[in-house]
């Protein structure tokens, strides 16, 4: 090892994961001009971009509202998660209560009842938002139950002896206490929330966002297309991702999880 | 500013196993009172019932005529558990104040300036530091600090020491009775440390094995203030070997 530490480190996090994203799509490109693969199988990086950059417009738009829905969604479950988890945590009747329904919901397969929430909540925005939101509950409740029960027993009774108020040691404890799991249940739900939005476009009858594209496409067989959604779809994943790191190393800067060593 | 603790015919059981059984005691104002004695023997619930955390199954806790519930709602209770409960994401001089921010309707009038303590047990360059940045020792002296902070007239301490190294115990334990000097109070202080009780003690409760009774109460007449050389005097190591047999006899019966 003859490198400085801060080349190592540097070399680790920049050029390692942009080598990993160059061989795969050098992989992906090469595999579907040298077997000649159908474009609606699979789309070479290359026509990929060359699709999108016909329209950026659109795919740009697009982006934006599968985006919005999305993040509507994603954050509606967190608040509604907080709220309802606060008063979870001081009542284990009503927590062993919800318990089985959010696993229902957690469990059920929504590909098949967005057209019925579509029929509920009509066409558009609504049924986006409704539908992200609600898959997106289960697991933010569970985390942050979890996370507000997790508070340290020590702090918690350091609060006791001086009378603290249940607000009180919601926000100066509890709340706190469950952000690392909240944190990464985020991670996971940011790819879930942007997949749910997509669908529901594909089937709410407003033509717009990504979802709506990628429908068309697939009705008429065009491979270039629906590839571009994929590719859009992708992009914003990974923002989303970024968006919640900077936010972890932001808030949870004092936490075991964003140490190095 | 401190106060009388009083115990009468206190009793707890947890489901069928007595755990504290019918104590009478009483905690004269500003008296720094250790616990001592074997491994779960009560001394801790003993504690905490002193502290209203939890609930005699009989008998009363009467703190300066005043009940626990009572001196908790006005802050004048403070409590320094074995382990720091320093929360994460609070720099220590956010930690340092913690207990003052909490339950504001009752802000002790004429409380210690939480920076001035902490500059007295020498973490006045650490202000905005996290817990994760510090030492055992460290976290532990700011936990001081936070119960200190209330300038309440009842401090009661659950081995606050016990899961600190030997040479930051002393350094610890001598930070404590400078900062009693300054800031007088009654102490209520379990350990499991003979040198410790007998350093900073006006009196030794020696409890007998569960349920908790009395079995030994011990005065420590060691002049006042109590500089570190203390431990090599004969007064001392004199104290410790009374205290020691004390317990002994506490724990495998009567001794001669």
């Amino acid at each position: 090892m003859t490198d400085r530490p801060g080349a190592t480190s540097r070399r680790l996090r920049v050029v390692a994961p942009i080598v990993g994203i160059v061989v795969f799509l050098a992989v992906w490109e090469a595999f579907v001009q040298l077997r000649d693969v159908r474009p609606f199988v699979l789309t070479a990086p290359s026509d990929i971009l060359g699709y999108l950059g016909k329209a950026p417009g659109d795919f740009f738009a697009a982006s934006l509202i599968t985006t919005r829905h999305a993040l509507v969604g994603f954050v509606a479950a967190l608040i509604v998660a907080l709220l309802l988890g606060s008063v979870l945590v001081a009542s284990p009747f009503a927590e062993r209560a919800t318990q089985p329904v959010l696993v229902l919901i957690q469990v059920a397969p929504f590909v098949a009842y967005i057209s019925s929430i579509v029929l509920w909540l009509g066409a558009g925005d609504p049924p986006a938002y409704f539908t992200t939101g609600l898959v997106c509950l289960p697991a933010f409740v569970f985390a942050a139950v979890s996370g507000m029960r997790s508070a340290d027993p020590a702090s918690r009774e350091l609060f006791a002896s001086v009378d603290a108020s249940r607000w009180e040691v919601m926000w100066r404890l509890r709340l706190p206490s469950s952000m690392p799991s909240l944190f990464t249940t985020a991670r996971y739900s940011i790819g879930l929330a942007l997949i749910v939005s997509y669908l529901v476009e594909g089937s709410n009858f407003s033509d717009e966002g990504l979802g709506a594209i990628g429908k068309r496409a697939a009705a008429s067989n065009v491979g270039d297309a629906l590839w571009a959604t994929v590719f859009c779809m992708v992009i914003l994943g990974t923002l989303g991702l970024g968006l919640i790191t900077l936010l972890e190393r932001w808030l949870l800067h004092w936490h075991a999880s964003q140490r190095t060593v | 500013m401190s106060v009388a603790v009083e115990l009468r015919g206190v009793s707890k059981s947890f489901g069928d196993l007595p755990v504290v059984q019918r104590l009478d005691l009483d905690i004269e104002a500003g008296a720094f009172v250790s616990l001592v004695g074997p491994s779960g023997c009560g001394k801790s619930t003993l504690l905490r019932m002193i502290a209203g955390l939890e609930d005699p199954t009989a008998g009363t806790v009467t703190i300066g005529g005043a009940s626990p519930a009572e001196l908790r709602r006005t802050k004048r209770l403070a409590v320094v558990p074995q382990q720091p409960g320093l929360l994460p994401w609070r720099t220590v001089a956010e930690n340092a104040r913690l207990l003052l921010e909490v339950n504001r309707r009752h802000q002790p009038a004429d409380h210690p300036d939480p920076l001035e303590l902490l500059d007295e047990v020498g973490l006045i360059d650490f202000l905005g530091a996290y817990p994760h940045e510090l030492s055992g020792g460290m976290r532990q002296r700011v936990a001081l600090v936070r119960g200190f902070a209330l300038g309440a007239p009842l401090v009661l301490m659950d081995e606050p020491f016990a899961a600190l190294d030997e040479i930051t115990r002393s350094e610890m334990r001598d930070l404590l009775a400078r900062l009693l000097e300054r800031h007088p109070a009654t102490v209520v202080f379990v350990t499991h440390s003979i040198s410790e009780a007998a350093f900073l003690s006006d009196r030794v409760l020696v409890f007998s094995p569960r349920p908790a009774g009395v079995a030994a109460d011990v005065t420590v007449a060691l002049p006042r203030p109590r500089p570190p050389e203390l431990e090599d005097t004969t007064a001392f190591v004199e104290v410790c070997a009374e205290l020691r047999h004390r317990l002994h006899g506490a724990m495998y019966g009567a001794t001669s």
